[in-house]
């Protein structure tokens, strides 16, 4: 009830009623958040204060109470002594970035292939999600086999199909998990076959948005195919483009399903990516800090990358 | 512990342990002697047998009727250890009233559960606890000295190596459970096809035979040296023991970076130059699956493969055999996978919890889950050290002596060695950074780089301020 309607409400003598704190916008809003603060705070501030505390300590596993207090030393001691950390930040980076740009390549094609026209269209679109819906673990366990030396699918059909000479009539041509090239690639592949239908799908919806007379009135102008693409298509997918790349980016790179099913780090370390690498310092290693500090070494990196996409996101059109 | 006071043991409850008076104080009589005979034995070799009949005991534990349990394990690599392992929970359930709920998790799982449940003070109530554990979470395990003292009276000396890993500070922190060996399975037809008579007794003598088998067979010895848990620091470590490399010394002070490291590299150098395949990439199971399936003539690896072959393919069962792990200049060395069982300190029913891992520890219950498993496990006591399993089939002999020597005193080292398990030698495993070691001199890294990197590692977790 408003002000205006309570001061008629007095002046023709109905009977006086108590202001609603409902009726108050602000206070409801407020309280509507309540709840997502609350869901929030407990399941991501609280965990994000207690890991950074704990990286400042020298707590471990199965201490009652909280270590010494070390200030920075678990950080500085990471960068400055551990060799596996700094291969894992490497490795970190390059898994994230190159997975990123082929799964955004590969995600924009399979949208503009699924936004046309074909036969059993929707069973191609929810077939494609596949890679997406299976448990990560159990389609990691699956790649696993098909780059196994032994028993590669893979190895078999580029020695015994394709006939590469690369193979030289071997089926252990390649060991895809054995060498720290290969095993980085191996992990890349397998991201990139589960994270490219989440961007194809996401581009899709975005795409399906787009006002169509927008394509007809740049065909009467005479644009070509490529020109549509590139002032209609990618400008009205750029919000879509962009939150997809948010989100694919900070879930690439706190990766730990995959590579720690596909590789564990083997051979020696070469695969480790830093969720790796804070998980054996923290669970089996029993350093509970240094895992919390080598896993906030991702922090700030990721800070600026969604700064710079949601500044991106604000940029007026 | 008197016989006064175990006849009061008895006396208390003799159905627990189906016990007749007579044959309680024949047996205990028997493991008295038996034990102090073991312990003279083992303290002439210069080794520990975690005490035997001096310590003193309390009473047993009695479970409380309509209490409930849970406890956690490993699925073991043979399925029917684990159906005697609910059986007997069942068993022990029916016979005292209570509920045992057997929870069992894969293996990689459950160190990362046992860490969280240590460090939310609540989950099961007995955990079977690998390697060194009870050093790591042992705040969280109830002291269970009493129970090790009532089993020493029964059992005999425990095996040093499961001594080692659950008395922490002069305290048990968990009941000594079992020994998983590691030794070599080989196929008999492509060693003789090759013209190899037995399994090589030293490391240079596997290097003819490597040799041998690649180019006649085309079938390697093949080996983990990457990620696994199991059989990669099975293998590693006790090479670099043979050849006279340790991590660092029994104060913990870093001697990686020594000659005798340096020669422990040479010697898989010239094994994988002589036809010896070393993956960096296999996990536990793979050596598993490449022997199954015919892809290689020899690996180091637990008895799941040769009971498998034995028990259910049936398809190289009559051409496998099993060594035990071959001789450096130091002399033979073995590392085996070790279990023990921990009774946690949240537990609202420590009585129970503590009879029923004393239940499972019983003689009788004991060698029929040991028959269960078909020889998969050993007993890291006297009197369970010898069972009729391994006599029952003369391939397990080699299984049996890699853990207890032919003259049945015990043998074998933990990760560390001989530095005394802690939560260093733990973190040092936990990174296989000796195993790293040899995996990048046999990528091509120069043996000095990956002998000093691996020094640089073991420094970060022992000299950490």
């Amino acid at each position: 009830m408003s002000i205006i309607t309570r001061a008629r409400a007095r002046s023709v003598g109905l009977p006086h009623k108590r202001p609603n704190p409902f009726d108050n916008e602000a206070f409801l809003g407020y309280l509507l958040l309540v709840p997502t603060v609350l869901v929030l705070s407990i399941f991501l501030a609280f965990p994000f204060i207690y890991g950074v505390v704990l990286s400042t300590t020298s707590t471990e596993v199965g201490d009652e109470v909280l270590g010494r207090f070390v200030a920075l030393a678990n950080y500085l001691f990471e960068m400055a002594r551990d060799g596996v950390f700094r291969t894992a930040f490497v490795n970190t980076f390059s898994y994230t970035f190159y997975t990123t740009i082929v799964k955004f390549v590969l995600g924009l094609s399979m949208a503009l292939l699924l936004n046309q026209v074909f036969p059993a269209q929707r069973f191609v679109r929810a077939a494609l999600l596949l890679p997406w819906i299976i448990p990560s673990v159990l389609s990691t366990l699956a790649w696993r086999w098909m780059f196994d030396p032994t028993f590669s699918v893979i190895n078999w059909v580029m020695n015994s199909g394709l006939h590469l000479p690369i193979c030289h009539g071997s089926t252990t041509c390649v060991n895809w998990l054995g060498t720290p090239g290969t095993a980085m690639l191996a992990m890349m592949i397998v991201n990139i076959w589960r994270g490219t239908p989440f961007y194809g799908i996401a581009f899709l919806a975005g795409l399906q948005t787009i006002p169509t007379d927008l394509y007809e009135a740049a065909r009467v102008d005479g644009a070509t195919r490529w020109r549509q693409f590139l002032h209609i298509t990618l400008p009205m997918l750029r919000p879509v483009l962009l939150v997809v790349i948010l989100l694919s980016t900070i879930l690439t790179f706190a990766d730990f399903q995959l590579p720690w099913v596909l590789t564990r780090g083997a051979p020696y370390n070469s695969t480790q990516l830093l969720a790796t690498w804070a998980y054996t310092i923290a669970i089996p290693g029993n350093q509970l800090s240094i895992g919390a500090a080598v896993s906030l070494f991702l922090f700030p990196v990721l800070t600026v990358v969604i700064g710079v996409v949601l500044l991106l996101l604000r940029r007026p059109e | 512990m008197t016989n006064d006071e175990l006849v009061e043991v008895f006396e208390r409850d003799p159905e627990l342990y189906q016990w007749t008076r007579r044959t309680f104080l024949k047996r205990t009589g028997a493991l008295v002697v038996t034990a102090s005979l073991a312990e003279m034995w083992a303290v002439a070799c210069g080794g520990s047998t975690g005490g035997t009949n001096t310590a003193t005991t309390g009473k047993a534990p009695v479970p409380r009727k309509g209490a409930r349990i849970v406890y956690t394990q490993w699925n073991s690599f043979v399925p029917a250890g684990d159906a005697e392992v609910r059986r007997q929970a069942q068993e022990f359930g029916d016979k005292f009233g209570v509920e045992v709920v057997v929870q069992t998790i894969t293996q990689d799982d459950l160190i990362a559960k046992t860490a969280a449940y240590v460090q939310a003070g609540d989950g099961p109530d007995v955990i079977s606890m690998q390697y060194s554990w009870p050093h790591l979470y042992t705040s969280a395990c109830l002291d269970v000295t009493n129970e090790v003292n009532i089993l020493k009276q029964r059992l005999g000396a425990i095996h040093p190596v499961n001594d080692a890993y659950t008395k922490v500070n002069g305290v048990y922190r968990a009941v000594p459970y079992t020994i998983v060996m590691n030794a070599w399975s080989y196929r008999t037809d492509y060693f003789e096809k090759a013209g190899v008579s037995g399994f090589p007794k030293t490391f240079e003598d596997m290097l003819t035979a490597a040799g041998k088998l690649a180019k006649a067979t085309g079938k390697p010895i093949a080996q983990t040296v990457g990620h696994a848990y199991g059989d990669s620091l099975t293998m590693w470590l006790p090479v670099l023991w043979a050849h006279g490399g340790k991590e660092t010394d029994a104060g913990g002070k870093v001697t990686i970076n020594s000659p005798e490291t340096l020669k422990a590299i040479d010697w898989a150098l010239r094994a994988k130059a002589a036809g010896e395949v070393f993956h960096p990439e296999w996990l536990d199971p793979d050596n598993n699956q490449a022997y199954h399936s015919d892809n290689i003539s020899a690996t180091l690896n637990g008895p799941s493969i040769y009971i498998k072959e034995r028990d259910t393919n049936k398809k190289f069962d009559k051409v496998t055999d099993n060594a035990v792990m071959p001789g450096g200049p130091k002399g033979v060395f073995t590392m085996n996978l070790i279990f023990n069982q921990a009774v946690m300190k949240w537990t609202k029913e420590p009585e129970t919890a503590k009879a029923f891992v004393l239940y499972q520890m019983d003689k009788d219950n004991y060698l029929k889950w040991m028959a269960a498993a078909g020889g998969y496990d050993i007993g890291p006591f006297a009197a369970i050290n010898n069972a009729p399993v391994f006599q029952s089939d003369a391939k397990l002999k080699a299984f049996h002596d890699v853990a207890y020597d032919a003259s049945n005193k015990p043998i074998g080292y933990w990760p560390g060695w001989p530095a005394p398990p802690s939560k260093k030698t733990s973190q040092a495993q936990a990174e296989y950074i000796t195993a790293d070691m040899f995996a990048k001199a046999l990528a091509g890294t120069s043996p000095q780089t990956a002998v000093k990197e691996a020094e640089d590692r073991l420094r970060n977790i022992w000299e950490k301020p």
